[in-house]
C-alpha cells in the first residue's frame, strides 16, 4: 500500500515536475510500498492504452451507414398525397371564386348589358388562374423531391 | 468544418452536409459510443444507428447548439437508452446484440472468476469511472476532449480519472489481478 501522504502525488507522478518530484523521488528510494504502488499505476496505464488508443471504426463502417442511409431515405421518398391535396383545394378555391364571379357580377346593372360575355370572361379567367395555380404546385413538388 | 455544413443545412442540402459530417464525426461517435457501452462491436453498431438518428434529424436542427455537441448529446442519449433497455432485458436482442452482449459480459464480470486482469476490473468500477477512463484513453489523453464528449466538468472528469486510477493500481497492487506476464 503506498502512504496516504504521497498517493495522490504517485497518481499524478507524471505531470508533476521540479522540487515536487524530487520530493517524491526521495520516498520512493526508501519506500516499497509506494514503489509497488506506482509500478502498478504504469501497468494500468499501459494495458489501458494499449486497449483503446488510436481505436477507428472498420473500413466497412462509413459503406455501411450510407447503405442504412439510403435504405432510410427509399422508405421515406416523398408522398404526392399532400401535393394532390394541396392541387385540389387551391382549384376548389379557384372553381368558388369564378362561380361567385359568375353568379354575382351579372347582379350588378352596369355589368348586365354583357351578361354573356362576361360569363365566358369569368370563366375563362377562373381556368386560366386554375392552371396557373395548377402550374406553380407542380413545379414546387418538383422542387421538392428534387431535394 | 462546421461551417461548411452548417451552410449546407442553411440551404436544406442534407445529403450534401451528411456526406461532410460523417468521414468528421463517425471516430468520435464510436468512441464515445465505446466509452459508453464497453464493447467495440457494439459501440460501431451504435455509431450506425446513431447516424441513421443524425439523417432523420438534420431537418430538424435549428442551430441551436453546436453541430458537434448536438452529435454527442444524440450519442450519449442513445447510448444511455440502450443500455437501460439492455440492462432491463438481461438477453440476446435481434435489434442490439452488440449491446445485450456488452451487458451480458459486464454482468458476468462480476462473478468469482473476474479480476484477472485490467480491463476485467475496469469492467468492475463504476460505470462513471469506466467511461472516463475508457475515453481518457481512446482520445489519447486528452482531459478537454473527454470533458466536451461526456458533457461533464473537467473537474469531475479529473476527479473521476484519479479515483479510477487509484482504485486500480490498488487491486493490482493488493494481488487482486494478475498482472500479465504475455
Amino acid at each position: 500500500m503506498a502512504c496516504p501522504e504521497f498517493e495522490d502525488r504517485l497518481i499524478e507522478y507524471a505531470d508533476i515536475e521540479g522540487e515536487a518530484r524530487a520530493c517524491v523521488d526521495t520516498h520512493l528510494a526508501e519506500c516499497a510500498g509506494c514503489r509497488e504502488f506506482l509500478e502498478a499505476l504504469r501497468v494500468v496505464d499501459t494495458e489501458l492504452a494499449a486497449r483503446f488508443t488510436g481505436r477507428e471504426v472498420s473500413a466497412a463502417f462509413a459503406p455501411a451507414v450510407r447503405r442504412r442511409v439510403e435504405r432510410e431515405a427509399s422508405a421515406r421518398r416523398l408522398s404526392f398525397v399532400p401535393e394532390v391535396l394541396d392541387f385540389v383545394g387551391w382549384g376548389a378555391i379557384v372553381a368558388l371564386l369564378g362561380l361567385m364571379a359568375w353568379w354575382v357580377l351579372p347582379l350588378i346593372p352596369a355589368f348586365n348589358t354583357n351578361q354573356a360575355a362576361l360569363s365566358l370572361n369569368s370563366a375563362l379567367a377562373a381556368g386560366g388562374a386554375f392552371l396557373l395555380v395548377a402550374l406553380v404546385i407542380g413545379l414546387r413538388s418538383l422542387a421538392d423531391l428534387k431535394r | 468544418m462546421e461551417q461548411e455544413i452548417r451552410a449546407c443545412l442553411d440551404q436544406k442540402e442534407y445529403r450534401e452536409a451528411f456526406e461532410r459530417l460523417l468521414p468528421e464525426f463517425q471516430n468520435k461517435v464510436f468512441r464515445l459510443a465505446y466509452a459508453m457501452l464497453g464493447e467495440a462491436g457494439a459501440a460501431e453498431d451504435m455509431a450506425q444507428d446513431v447516424f441513421v438518428r443524425i439523417w432523420r434529424a438534420l431537418p430538424g436542427y435549428r442551430g441551436q447548439s453546436s453541430l458537434s455537441t448536438w452529435i454527442y448529446a444524440i450519442t450519449r442519449n442513445a447510448c444511455l437508452t440502450a443500455l437501460r433497455k439492455a440492462g432491463m432485458k438481461r438477453e440476446v436482442s435481434m435489434e442490439e446484440p452488440g449491446v445485450a452482449r456488452a451487458v451480458e459480459e459486464r454482468g458476468s464480470a462480476t462473478g468469482a472468476g473476474a479480476g484477472i486482469d485490467v480491463l476485467s476490473f475496469l469492467n468492475q468500477l463504476p460505470e462513471k469511472y469506466q467511461r472516463v477512463l475508457r475515453l481518457y484513453h481512446l482520445e489519447e489523453k486528452s482531459y478537454e476532449e473527454v470533458a466536451r464528449l461526456l458533457e461533464w466538468p473537467m473537474g469531475t472528469v479529473k476527479a473521476y480519472l484519479h479515483r479510477a486510477r487509484k482504485e486500480l493500481a490498488e487491486a493490482i497492487a493488493q494481488g487482486k489481478i494478475e498482472r500479465r506476464t504475455s
